[in-house]
């Protein structure tokens, strides 16, 4: 997924990138990532929490907004399912 | 590639969904390129007023689309172009390499079509392109190759002719 925002981003589209494996993300060097240490296949979360999955997507795009160098990987601190997502 | 392989493919995946700690088996059999630089552009416009598109590499793709290649070992480098408003219904998940049960209930685990519609309607994200596109994750071996000089790139520039501002990216 990263070669291919690295290629999205060098055409002039600012890119942001949901990881869920943080060394395969810190190989690849895409411009910008949130990392979740959740299940391969859930990037946004489990099937119908929506507040979890605008959680993530609303995280996503502060960090998209607050990133300052090529490279960045925030690390969001949600545990698998141990936690509770109010908007 | 044989039925019991695709099989034993679809095994590992559930194993490693179940079993994040075991996904650094997975990383450390994929060796990417060397990569130096890292591109870079800058934000111009507040989210408001930008055009959002989606790019998975989560295998999704339209039924009446060609399913991605579950049968060359490296991956199918290729690509499916979805139009924004495609019905849930439409569209189904190609990809033996993770569990991707959670995701056929809800599209939106890996690909947040419905999400991002509520942020317009809310005001908050200020558009979404008229296409989104999908690609298969697991590209090794010489597909990598493809898939940096022919099928990004393709994507890359079609994302810019449909005015996207910014793209989200979103793995399986």
């Amino acid at each position: 997924m990263g070669l291919i925002q690295r290629e999205i981003e060098r055409t002039g589209i600012p890119t942001i990138g949901i990881s869920i494996v943080r060394e395969y993300t810190e190989k690849v060097k895409p411009p910008r990532s949130v990392f979740l240490k959740w299940p391969f296949g859930h990037p946004l979360g489990e099937p119908g929490n929506v507040a979890q999955q605008r959680a993530v997507l609303k995280k996503a795009f502060e960090v998209l907004y607050a990133a300052e160098k090529p490279g960045v990987i925030v690390d969001l601190p949600w545990r698998w399912r141990r936690e509770q997502y109010h908007e | 590639m044989p039925l019991l392989t695709r099989l034993k493919n679809r095994l590992i995946a559930r194993i490693v969904t179940r079993h994040p700690a075991l996904s650094g088996m997975v990383v450390d059999a994929f060796e990417p390129l060397v990569l130096q630089d890292i591109p870079w552009t800058s934000l111009t416009k507040p989210l408001d007023e930008c055009a959002v598109a989606l790019v998975t590499t989560a295998g999704v793709h339209r039924r009446d689309q060609q399913p991605f290649d579950m049968h060359d070992p490296d991956g199918d480098p290729t690509f499916r172009e979805i139009d924004a408003g495609t019905p849930r219904r439409d569209l189904m998940i190609t990809h033996d390499y993770y569990d991707h049960t959670d995701a056929d209930r809800d599209i939106n685990v890996v690909f947040p079509l419905d999400r991002i519609g509520e942020l317009v309607s809310e005001g908050v994200v200020g558009g979404v392109t008229r296409f989104h596109y999908a690609f298969m994750g697991h590209i090794t071996g010489r597909h990598v190759l493809t898939l940096t000089h022919v099928s990004a790139p393709r994507v890359a520039s079609r994302l810019k002719e449909l005015g996207a501002d910014i793209v989200l990216l979103t793995p399986g």
